[in-house]
């Protein structure tokens, strides 16, 4: 599953101590739901460092604390994190301001197979905040986007309010050539038009074609269970299956212990696996 | 073969402590464990003891370590990393059981991708003295761990003799150049090693980390786990466990960034912003932390995260016992 031998990354870093962030300022917020905002920033001499879709850092609020975040979608000049307030640390960085000093280390992980999935057929499936990993990878594949086939987003949040990136969901993706976008809804609301229900039921419904395609997801644990279960029922093998884990981290190196599920660490083997990995991996997540 | 006379012991070791950190197994405030060496006649040394209460893993990973300062201001922040002290570091009087246990942490902490700064800076001058076993302690199992208690792989081997004398043999160079520093202080004498008594407690560890690959959903954990009541103090005590946290304290507008030891058997280990815990219950801890130890760092490193030091055996108040473990999970039976 994971290469027991790969070569030491910290040498890329720019950095001489992995556990020690960069200094980083915030460039830029966006408000895109009423609990969750996404972060550009930037390093002293631009990016602090490069990453690749699906791939995570650790973000520090400096007096307060670091957490793990995906890396939701890397510029020339900056990184942005989109990021859910739901404790000490994200209360905190949701005050942050515009100009403000964060820390960031990173980047950790193994990050979406973008090159195996060239010339494929490409199904995204996200719910929530799940959406902002699963961002890296379909604006990766806009950018590149003669690599790769048809383009299909299935897309659900609570309520309207809670779908985040409104603009590129509703105004940049659909004009996208090739691409399909479907958003849902848990429960019906007076200006909603679109589909209501949940994500797994609505793939179902939709019942994109598992010829030559290939299903990446990422949601709360219990999406992504049932999801997995519906991309099974349609016929998807589990190589054809992808999906992004979450642990809780501390040093995203695999030294400090906690993100393991079975032997694989989720911030070095992780937080990418197809259902055919994931299977061999104990039932803990 | 060289002898230093146990009269001379305080002497060498004072000699040694001139130019290096030196941890030695003593007994401070009532609780044993490897302690710099520091001449206090308060401190009694504790050579003999299987086992220590503390294992020697804070030379390598002390119980809390600075990272970083920073200090804020109303945009900008400002970090300056903490450097570890730099130097020669000995730890003197180690056991197989817990030399073995060294071999992990180097493992876990400098191999599989990322190097970790903070350990390497402690490893890289350390020199070991160690202590061949000869009386076994009450929950000594190290054998069966695969530790050769009587010549374990070291700078220098220490036995002690009858008259309580050390024979001393230097096997390496960092041991002979340790060992010239304190040549005046030895004899050269005709010594007869002692016999080593036996081991009472066996485990036989063939098969095990497979068979548990296959048991992660067994029942037997619901059975194991419901005597351990999280206290932690296995992890506490246990020469490999080195998992840890990064906290942070602050007064005002400064602070300091700082990594702790941490427990895999505390809720709050794997606990997610936002409540998500995968391993929320006792015995989904309870298991995470056997299977670590018996079944994961095996897949992982090649080698069990047990040494057989026997600390979490005495010391469990609720009597958990990672031999009977061992062999409960080998008596259960698996379907075909």
């Amino acid at each position: 599953m994971h290469d027991h031998n790969h070569e030491c990354s910290c040498k890329d870093h720019g950095q001489t101590n992995p556990l020690v962030p960069t200094m980083v300022k915030v460039q830029k917020i966006v408000d895109e739901t009423s609990d969750v905002k996404t972060f550009y920033v930037v390093g002293e001499n631009g990016i602090p460092f490069k990453v690749m879709p699906g791939q995570l850092a650790m973000v520090s609020h400096v007096a307060i604390g670091e957490g793990m975040f995906s890396v939701s979608w890397q510029d020339d000049d900056h990184l942005q994190f989109a990021i859910k307030r739901v404790g000490l640390l994200t209360d905190a960085l949701h005050e942050i301001e515009v100009g403000q000093t964060l820390g960031v280390r990173g980047p950790y992980g193994n990050g979406f197979p973008v090159e195996e999935c060239k010339g494929k057929d490409m199904l995204f499936i996200g719910g929530g905040i799940g959406l902002a990993p699963l961002r890296s990878f379909i604006k990766y594949c806009f950018k590149h986007r003669e690599d790769y086939g048809k383009i299909q987003i299935i897309y659900g949040a609570r309520s309207y309010d809670d779908l985040c990136f409104k603009r590129e969901l509703f105004e940049e993706w659909p004009q996208v050539p090739n691409c399909e976008v479907y958003t849902t809804i848990d429960n019906a609301e007076d200006q909603w038009a679109g589909n209501v229900g949940f994500c797994p039921a609505y793939l179902e419904e939709i019942n994109p074609s598992p010829q030559g395609r290939i299903a990446v997801t990422c949601g709360p644990p219990i999406m992504i269970k049932f999801v997995l279960q519906a991309l099974e029922k349609m016929g998807y093998t589990d190589e054809q299956v992808i999906t992004t884990l979450e642990m809780r981290m501390k040093c995203g190196i695999g030294k400090c212990g906690r993100c393991n599920i079975g032997s694989e660490y989720i911030c070095l083997d992780g937080p990418v696996f197809n259902l055919a990995q994931l299977k061999k991996l104990p039932p803990e997540w | 073969m060289k002898v230093l006379p146990l009269d001379k012991l305080r002497e060498a070791l004072n000699i040694m402590a001139n130019d290096a950190e030196v941890y030695v197994p003593m007994l401070r405030d009532d609780i044993s464990g490897y302690f710099q060496w520091a001449d206090n006649p308060a401190d009694e040394l504790a050579l003999d003891l299987l086992n220590t209460y503390l294992s020697p893993k804070n030379v390598v990973i002390p119980q809390t370590e600075p990272m970083y300062k920073f200090k804020t201001s109303k945009q900008d922040v400002e970090i300056t990393e903490v450097q570890v002290r730099e130097g020669a570091r000995i730890i003197f009087g180690i056991k197989a059981c817990d030399l073995k246990a060294l071999e992990n942490l180097d493992m876990a902490f400098l191999t599989m991708g990322f190097e970790d700064e903070y350990y390497k800076a402690r490893r890289q001058d350390l020199t070991i003295i160690a202590q061949a076993c000869y009386k076994p302690g009450p929950a000594c199992f190290c054998e069966g761990m695969g530790a050769d208690r009587i010549n374990p792989a070291a700078d220098v081997l220490i036995h002690e003799l009858e008259n309580q004398d050390y024979a001393w043999e230097a096997k390496t160079s960092r041991g002979e150049e340790l060992t010239a520093k304190i040549a005046a202080l030895m004899e050269e004498r005709d010594v007869t090693l002692p016999q080593a008594e036996p081991q009472s407690r066996k485990v036989d560890m063939t098969g095990v980390s497979e068979k548990l690959a296959e048991m992660f959903e067994h029942p037997v954990w619901d059975d194991l786990s419901s005597r351990c009541m999280n206290c932690g103090i296995c992890t506490y005590v246990c020469p490999s466990c080195y998992c840890f946290d990064i906290q942070v304290s602050n007064r005002g507008e400064a602070g300091n960034r700082f990594r702790c030891w941490d427990s895999c058997m505390y809720r709050e280990y794997t606990m997610m912003a936002g409540g998500h815990n995968p391993r929320d219950y006792k015995k989904e801890r309870y298991r995470n932390r056997f299977l670590h130890k018996l079944q994961f760092f095996n897949e992982r490193y090649g080698a069990n995260l047990c040494t057989g030091c026997g600390r979490c055996v005495i010391l469990c108040p609720n009597g958990v016992n990672i031999i009977e473990v061992i062999e409960k999970v080998k008596e259960v039976k698996l379907d075909a």
